[in-house]
């Protein structure tokens, strides 16, 4: 961009002495606009993210561009009521007559009047779609600013009002101001208090400096005391205000007279605050005070949902663990009515892992022999988890929960699931559930397993099983070879090994019952423990899915606004500098409201 | 001085106006409980109260406003008028908070200026700085004329400003407006055209108030020229003729010691602007000669026309109450129809109903059957313990605790679908939301069900009504057959399994046509009623055969009842806890307004008001 201060642009135009602010501040402060940016669509259809939303889509683009326009001049738009010398005061500046003043007809100016450097590039203002004249100017006061000479905005009536349909002169000004940096309001004793230019400052006021001027200082009272305490009220900080008499100041300088004292003094602040250098600082200033305002603006919109978004976070958890405490209690209920399956189950698994040995083989051979006998099967304790009532319910709580989060559908769905819905959540509870409960069985088992009690009790086991067959073969092989080979005693060898087989299965029987009392042992107070971890297992999370996600949206948009609102007012801290004489618009209004 | 004894010609309009300023006054609390729109801030509502209802009453007096914009001068010239200062003029802008009244010597009745300035505190002016503090309250300065130079029947205001960011300011400018006859209205270079102040003006055009324009503040002579092309904007934006314009030059000096010279100006602007000078003094003369009567009655009639007026009037409230009202009737359909769920409940356990025929047939059975039912039953308990035992038959405990939760989750999943409904017609109608809104959004949805379980733990399987309701039916059916009791053991062993359909929603008993009072009596209510055909068809394909036979007999309408009056006095349980913990009398409300239509009080407004459109005709 070609401006008449003779700065470089571009990203190395920052590193300047005096600046203020280094790159790596500008730098900070891009990387801010694109956080802000992702935050302020990251929580779309709910009413507050959308209000900052929109209020981000205008104010966005204009923090965005700070850094490349730092260098451009800046455009200054003068304001104020018809009749407060807006015209006379561009006329003074411009050094010749650029712009129609007068009171033969109100409003006077009802096309913008764009005055100009000769070398000054004005080719971004859309200075035709305004309808604007472009004036150049040799004066000193214009040479590195452009004074945008505006229409009034209290003249054109209210759109419902069927009086003028000419005028348009306020519709005008929303559209020229959009493009002004810095606001220089004008205003008389009869104008400052006037609601209708009130309105419109306030409007484009956020971060937009304003220079404010009392015209009329030859007729006039000095109002300006009054006036700063109505700027105040509607949360201005008003460093100073200018009083100057335009139609003097064109007198005395056709006259070839040097300016009076308040007209210098005017025109000492354009030099020294607004032209050349002082463009960045403002332009930097207005960023800080934009961004400032937006939080601000931000925080209101979600001061009203803060505490329901808490309360309906911690309702999201109550009724997760309300659904829990309903699965749990069914689980246990069917565990404990099938009791005896798990413990045939654990023990199984126990003994599954004892390899070799004539008592595990015993084992298998009775557990084969089981297989026959009826028994229910474990994984069905699993069905039905959660009933649809309880399900419902807490899906109504949350509803009401919601709604006073302003979250309703279809961030988050209905009480009632639609019955395929319905279907999905029930069969992902249950296989949760089902997943849940069979791991925890495996680890138990597992545990119970890999016990070195259970190694020793393995080992015993055998001792005394092996210990009873070699008895039972010791005997057997002593009664054939010792009895009937050697002694040639006639032997009722079949009966005794029917009886010995007999009672080795007996001892094998009543092993086996000591081995289920063994390992079950305990058993009971595992369950309760496993039950205790039901929590972790967020088997019910897929009942409350949306509820879920929806408070966790809202409550993460909230707490990323708070930690970008403490960032906006740290960065732009050290951007803003103290002026002599600009305005900013630092506060809502107090009190009595603009209506 | 045409300052003399006044119309006496609008006395029967004077009935007229009271009768409707009475009918308006009576209608306003219920337009309020409609949500109409408040009529407190409209032009016609200004008019009727402020204007024309203080005409009725006293002798009529003749009220002068000087009005305009924030640091115009109003004050000086009220002050020069007046010929003493009755408001602090400041350099700074809308310092005026409050209008203040002079009224002429002898007239200084507190009671009676209150009677002409309604809408404000009518309070005497202590010292000139009163009308200067800030307040929320519109007060009403007023003094007695220090100068002694008002005519008699003149009341002279100075009002706050009609364009300042202080609104206050504005609405009190404008009940100023309503009240007064003529409005002194001044005007700068900076402000003639400015929208607020066209507005204000534009709005005494239309309430037919006599208009003097002063021009203040000129560079005079310089600007004598222009004021000609002021005042034709002045006039074509607002659609005022004033009946005279003066132009005021600046002279601060010479103002501030209440002296402001006046230089009449031709209506037509035309003319030689160096007509005589005149004072203040000589203007309240010039005012005093106009003719008041005419003034007055120019202004009355304006008034009417803003009250009568069909598109923007009395009569425009009246039709936006009754529209109101059609709305209401709307939402109360919405809600009848989208507020209603089928429970699905258990059946009733068989032996619930059974025990309670038992019971009834019990002194009406020979001897032989009952030795023969006794064996039955003691052969029923035997295999039943048998069942029971061996794991196949649950016992009786555990029978009631499974009854009990399914129950209890039916009745919850209607409650969540009751919920699920009345937001959806929250969704659906912006008065429904109005009234339910509130609590189905700050309500406690987790206490409600809480209550609901609690009500449901303590209610008896069987209740007393329950228990009169089957021996009512029984005997009806008894007196109407022969052979009631083997009919009723044969059908109890078929036709027993229903599970009949029950609804509760907001029903409403006096249907639709019912005088307003009728209405309340028999309106919305949560209500359960049991869906006859449901009913019948869960009959047929459970009992099969049996059933159909039984439907020749008359007695499936029997069983069906004693089934279904059981599950409807369940789902009660639900009805009751949804009207005492959800909606509580928000039915009631809505039913109220639903009615409000055939209210006599807006028949009576609208009498009112062509009484006084025919009279003012005449």
């Amino acid at each position: 961009m070609k401006t008449n201060t003779g700065d470089a642009t571009g990203p190395g135009a920052a590193h300047e002495a005096g600046d203020g602010a280094s790159a790596d501040q500008l730098l900070a402060f891009d990387a801010f606009v694109g956080s802000v940016d992702r935050w302020a669509r990251s929580f779309p259809q709910w009413p507050p993210a959308v209000r900052i939303e929109e209020e981000w889509a205008a104010v966005g683009p204009r923090l965005a561009a700070v850094r490349g326009e730092l260098a451009r001049v800046l455009v200054v738009g003068v304001l104020g009521g018809t009749g407060t010398g807006k015209s006379t005061l561009v006329n003074a500046l411009a050094g010749s007559e650029v712009t129609a003043a007068g009171d033969v007809a109100r409003p006077t100016t009802t096309r913008p009047v764009v005055v100009a450097g000769p070398q000054v590039d004005c080719g971004w203002l859309p200075i035709e779609r305004w309808g604007a004249k472009l004036v150049r100017s040799d004066s000193a006061a214009v040479a590195e600013i452009v004074l945008v000479d505006c229409p009034d905005p209290d003249t054109q009536g209210r759109a419902d009002a069927a009086t003028d349909d000419a005028n348009r002169n306020r519709d005008l000004l929303e559209q020229v101001l959009p493009e002004c940096d810095v606001l220089l309001v004008v205003s008389t004793a009869q104008k400052y208090r006037s609601w209708a230019v009130a309105r419109e400052i306030v409007e484009f006021a956020p971060g937009r400096p304003v220079l404010f001027v009392q015209t009329h200082a030859s007729r006039d009272f000095d109002i300006r005391d009054d006036w700063r305490r109505e700027l105040e009220r509607q949360g201005f900080d008003v460093p100073g205000i200018h009083r100057i008499d335009g139609v003097e100041a064109i007198r005395r300088a056709a006259a070839g007279l040097p300016p009076d004292e308040g007209f210098s003094r005017l025109l000492e602040s354009i030099r020294t605050e607004l032209a050349g250098r002082a463009a960045r600082r403002v332009r930097r200033t207005g960023a800080g005070d934009l961004a400032q305002w937006f939080f601000r603006q931000a925080s209101a919109s979600l001061a009203g949902v803060r505490r329901p978004v808490e309360e309906f976070v911690r309702g999201v958890a109550r009724e997760r663990s309300r659904l829990e405490t309903v699965l749990g209690g069914g689980l246990r209920r069917r565990l404990e009515g099938s009791g005896a399956s798990w413990r045939r189950r654990i023990v199984a698994e126990t003994i599954d892992s004892w390899q070799g040995g004539p008592f595990a083989a015993f084992l298998r051979a009775v557990a084969a022999v089981a297989r026959f006998w009826p028994g229910r099967e474990a994984a069905s304790i699993a069905d039905n988890g959660l009933a649809e009532s309880e399900i419902e319910q807490s899906r109504s709580i949350l509803v009401g929960l919601a709604a006073r989060a302003a979250i309703a559908e279809p961030l988050v769905g209905r009480a009632r699931l639609p019955e395929e819905r319905a279907e999905v959540v029930a069969r992902e509870v249950q296989l949760r559930t089902a997943g849940w409960l069979s791991a925890g069985v495996d680890a138990l088992s597992a545990s119970r397993r890999d016990r070195p009690s259970s190694t020793l009790l393995h080992v015993a086991c055998e001792v005394v099983f092996g210990g009873l067959l070699l008895v039972v073969l010791f005997r057997a092989g002593w009664s054939f070879f010792h009895d009937r080979l050697w002694k040639g005693m006639p032997t009722d060898t079949g009966g005794f090994l029917w009886e010995s087989l007999f009672w080795v299965a007996v001892c094998g029987l009543a092993l086996r019952w000591l081995v289920v009392a063994v390992v079950g042992r305990g058993l009971d107070r595992d369950v309760s423990s496993l039950l205790a971890r039901l929590p972790e297992s967020r088997c019910v999370d897929p009942a409350i899915t949306d509820f879920a996600a929806a408070a966790d949206g809202a409550a993460e948009f909230i707490a990323e606004s708070d930690r970008l609102t403490a960032e906006a007012s740290s960065l732009t801290m050290g951007m803003a500098d103290p002026s002599v004489s600009l305005g900013r618009l630092k506060r809502p209004p107090s009190e009595q409201g603009e209506g | 001085m045409s300052l003399g004894p006044s119309p006496e010609s609008g006395k029967p309009e004077a009935a007229a106006i009271r009768r409707l300023c009475e009918s308006i006054r009576g209608l306003a609390p219920l337009a309020r409980s409609l949500a109409a729109p408040d009529p407190s801030r409209s032009a016609w509502h200004d008019e009727l109260f402020v204007k024309l209802e203080p005409q009725t009453a006293g002798e009529p007096m003749l009220v002068v406003a000087v009005c305009g914009g924030t640091n115009t001068g109003k004050s000086l010239i009220a002050n020069a008028l007046a010929g003493s200062a009755i408001s602090r003029s400041s350099p700074e802008a809308a310092r005026t908070r409050h209008p203040v009244a002079s009224l002429p010597r002898g007239f200084s009745d507190p009671a009676a200026v209150a009677r002409f300035f309604p809408g404000f505190d009518v309070v005497r002016l202590a010292g000139e700085d009163d009308p200067l503090v800030d307040g929320a309250a519109h007060r009403l300065f007023w003094r007695e004329d220090a100068s002694g130079r008002q005519p008699p029947r003149l009341v002279l205001l100075d009002t706050p400003d009609v364009d300042g960011t202080l609104r206050d300011n504005w609405r009190r400018a404008e009940l100023v407006r309503s009240a007064c006859d003529l409005i002194v209205a001044v005007l700068t270079q900076q402000k003639y055209n400015d929208a607020a102040v066209r507005e204000f003006f534009t709005a005494a055009a239309a309430a037919g108030k006599a208009v003097v324009v002063v021009f203040n503040m000129l560079e005079w002579p310089a600007q004598a020229s222009v004021i000609g092309g002021w005042l034709e904007t002045f006039r074509r934006q607002t659609g005022l003729d004033p009946i005279a314009v003066y132009a005021a030059p600046w002279n601060r000096d010479r103002a501030s010691q209440g002296g402001i010279d006046f230089f009449e100006v031709a209506a037509d602007a035309a003319r030689d602007p160096s007509s005589a000078v005149l004072s203040a003094a000589d203007l309240v003369e010039r005012l005093t000669r106009s003719d008041f009567d005419a003034i007055k009655r120019a202004a009355i009639a304006g008034s009417l026309a803003i009250v009568l007026d069909e598109a923007a009037g009395g009569p425009h409230w009246l039709e936006t109450i009754e529209l109101q009202a059609a709305r209401w009737r709307e939402a109360r359909r919405i809600l009848i129809e989208e507020a209603q769920v089928k429970a699905h409940l258990p059946a009733a356990p068989r032996e619930v109903v059974w025990n309670e025929i038992w019971k009834w047939l019990e002194p009406r059975r020979s001897r032989f059957d009952l030795a023969v039912s006794g064996a039955y039953r003691i052969a029923g308990s035997g295999v039943a313990w048998l069942g029971r035992r061996i794991g196949l038959l649950r016992d009786e405990a555990g029978k009631r605790g499974d009854f009990a939760s399914e129950e209890l989750a039916g009745l919850k999943t209607a409650m969540g679908d009751f919920l699920d409904r009345l937001d959806d017609a929250c969704r659906r109608d912006e008065l429904v939301r109005s009234v339910l809104g509130p609590r189905l959004v700050q309500g406690d949805r987790g206490a409600w069900f809480v209550e609901l379980e609690r009500r449901h733990a303590a209610l008896p399987l069987v209740s007393e009504d329950y228990r009169t309701f089957v021996r009512g039916e029984l005997d009806r059916f008894a007196a109407s057959r022969p052979d009631t009791v083997g009919w009723i053991l044969t059908g109890l062993n078929v036709g027993a399994i229903v599970r009949p359909a029950v609804t509760v929603g907001l029903g409403l008993a006096g249907a639709a046509a019912v005088p307003a009072a009728a209405a309340t009596a028999g309106g919305l209510t949560a209500l359960a009623h049991h869906v006859g055909d449901v009913v019948v068809g869960a009959v047929a394909s459970i009992a099969g055969e049996g059933a159909l036979e039984l439907t020749t007999s008359g007695l499936k309408p029997l069983l069906e009842s004693l089934f279904a009056g059981w599950s409807v006095r369940r789902c009660d349980l639900l009805a009751s806890t949804l009207r005492d913990v959800v909606l509580g009398d928000s039915l009631e409300e809505i039913d109220r307004r639903a009615a409000a239509a055939s209210d006599p009080r807006i028949a009576e407004a609208r009498a009112a008001i062509r009484a006084l459109a025919g009279g003012g005709g005449g």
